[in-house]
């Protein structure tokens, strides 16, 4: 197994410190370059860099007009992979929208919309496709399986990669009262292609841990090192935190410390 | 109903405070309302901190100045006074929160004055406001709007912006470094701000035949019918309707 890779995500107001930083293997997009940001060539020229910016939400197919666009996001980035997540956030209607990562009912018909859908996706990029786990606050009753359960059907139906959001998994874990190593083993660690790894704070709306653009705590590096065992597969983790609020120091500090603890 | 369906209602109990306090969604009793509330409430913050940051970033610019952050009115009780009556996307929303964006930034006093400080107010919350409403998220056919016989109309929620200043000469100097705030021309200008229709915001400055379109374009009116009633060339017409189009300002209706 080839030496993971240590990344972060692109933070534009931080592209001067990025730009010079040592010990950055990656640098995750979530969104493309402003064509005025005048560290963009060298960020460029210098990373590798992954495609993570919304493509569209896999419970509807996604149309011609998006399909290019991530086609030609990967083309500018030369992305080894691209990465969607497991949501579905506006209604179909478009009426409503959250603008915030938000999971799907786990039902059979949500398990064969997304299949469906990441399937004819996957078919139009040249890129392996890699999916990225979200966190619920609250269960849904009509859910009829297990987050981990739909998970391991749709990999095995569709042979895509797998993002594994380890915060993601602490939360899970957290508000059904589990440890997170243990809701972690019911996860399909084989099909993990990419990690994230980020801090969480006390938010005073959820009266509860979430996820922030914060350093990663010591648990949350033990609990790295344990889950990068299990996934003989990982070729990247990434230091998942992207906002205007984002300091270089902690971005550089917590690449470091991710690196270390995985060393 | 359908899991789909299913999925919609959750979204929509989140994005719109009433609908959670409505019998529909009360008496599914789909979720633990507590946790939906909490949710909700973090949601509605992110979704108006992301728009508050991107359409005033020329206010957070001047903050050093006014000594006022646009979206520190999240934290204040006159947001989560709101907070029971926000629907996530609404225009009606939209002007609220950006109303207490403007009273929060304008109670700040800057020194030495900026005599532009209440036009670029007024675009920002213009801004935010057209930003609002329902979008397309996915293309049903190949995503090219209809033209040809059809005949255009003006869409809902375009602006038009009577400014003394004239802010686009301003705009950007302020995102550069600078020492003593850049100032703007004093003359008058009027912009259009019209959003698309997957969401994306853009502002032109509107010229009197663009004034006269907008005003008669009802959905109506064919493309001669509109080159008579406003004065204009049918070619003049015709090119002004393409930037609006493109603009998001007016769209083509193929009805009879």
């Amino acid at each position: 197994m080839s030496p993971l890779k240590i990344g972060a995500f692109y933070n534009p107001h931080l592209g001067r410190e990025l730009a010079e930083a040592r010990g950055i293997d990656h640098l995750a997009m979530a969104d493309p370059p402003r064509a005025d940001d005048p560290w963009w060539p060298k960020i460029k020229e210098r990373y590798t860099l992954l495609l993570h910016d919304y493509l569209g939400q896999l419970s509807e197919p996604l149309d011609e007009r998006s399909i290019q666009r991530a086609r030609s996001l990967a083309e500018l980035y030369h992305t080894p992979w691209v990465a969607e997540h497991f949501q579905c956030l506006h209604t179909e209607d478009g009426t409503y929208n959250l603008n915030y990562v938000f999971p799907p009912l786990y039902t059979e018909e949500f398990l064969t919309r997304f299949v469906t859908n990441a399937n004819a996706l996957k078919a139009r990029l040249d890129q392996p496709l890699v999916m990225e786990n979200i966190p619920g606050f609250f269960d849904v009753r009509h859910s009829q399986m297990a987050e981990p359960v739909w998970l391991r059907r749709f990999f095995a139906a569709t042979e895509v990669g797998f993002l594994l959001d380890l915060p993601h998994v602490w939360l899970e874990a957290h508000y059904h009262g589990a440890r997170p190593t243990d809701w972690l083993a019911e996860f399909p660690l084989e099909h993990v292609v990419e990690l994230h790894v980020a801090g969480v704070t006390t938010d005073a709306d959820l009266e509860g841990p979430w996820i922030a653009p914060a350093e990663p705590s010591e648990e949350m590096l033990a609990f790295a090192a344990q889950a990068v065992t299990r996934c003989p597969g990982a070729k990247a983790v990434t230091f998942d935190a992207f906002s205007p609020s984002l300091t270089a120091e902690a971005l550089l500090r917590s690449v470091e410390r991710i690196r270390a603890a995985l060393a | 109903m359908t899991d789909r369906a299913l999925q919609d209602l959750v979204i929509r109990a989140l994005a719109d405070a009433p609908f959670r306090r409505s019998p529909e969604w009360r008496q599914r009793a789909l979720a633990d309302p507590e946790r939906v509330e909490r949710f909700a409430r973090f949601l509605a913050r992110h979704f108006y901190f992301e728009r508050i940051v991107h359409f005033f970033k020329y206010s957070t610019v001047l903050a050093r100045l006014t000594g006022r952050r646009p979206e520190a009115i999240l934290g204040q009780p006159a947001f989560a006074a709101l907070l029971p009556s926000l629907v996530l996307g609404s225009r009606d929303s939209a002007r609220a929160v950006a109303g207490l964006v403007v009273a929060h930034v304008k109670n700040g006093a800057s020194a030495p004055p900026i005599p532009y400080h209440d036009d670029l107010l007024r675009y920002e919350q213009t801004m935010m406001v057209v930003e609002a409403g329902p979008r397309v998220w996915r293309e049903a056919g190949n995503g090219q709007p209809a033209t040809g016989n059809a005949q255009p109309q003006t869409v809902q929620g375009t602006a038009l912006l009577d400014l003394a200043y004239d802010l686009p000469a301003v705009l950007p100097k302020l995102l550069q470094p600078f020492t003593t705030v850049p100032d703007a021309p004093a003359r008058p200008v009027r912009l259009i701000v019209a959003r698309s229709r997957h969401g994306r915001v853009a502002v032109a400055k509107a010229t009197d035949a663009i004034v006269s379109i907008l005003d008669l374009a009802d959905g109506r009116k064919t493309l001669d019918d509109l080159a008579r009633e406003a004065g204009l060339r049918p070619a003049e017409v015709e090119a002004t309707l393409q930037g609006l189009t493109e603009l998001g300002a007016v769209r083509f209706s193929t009805g009879s």
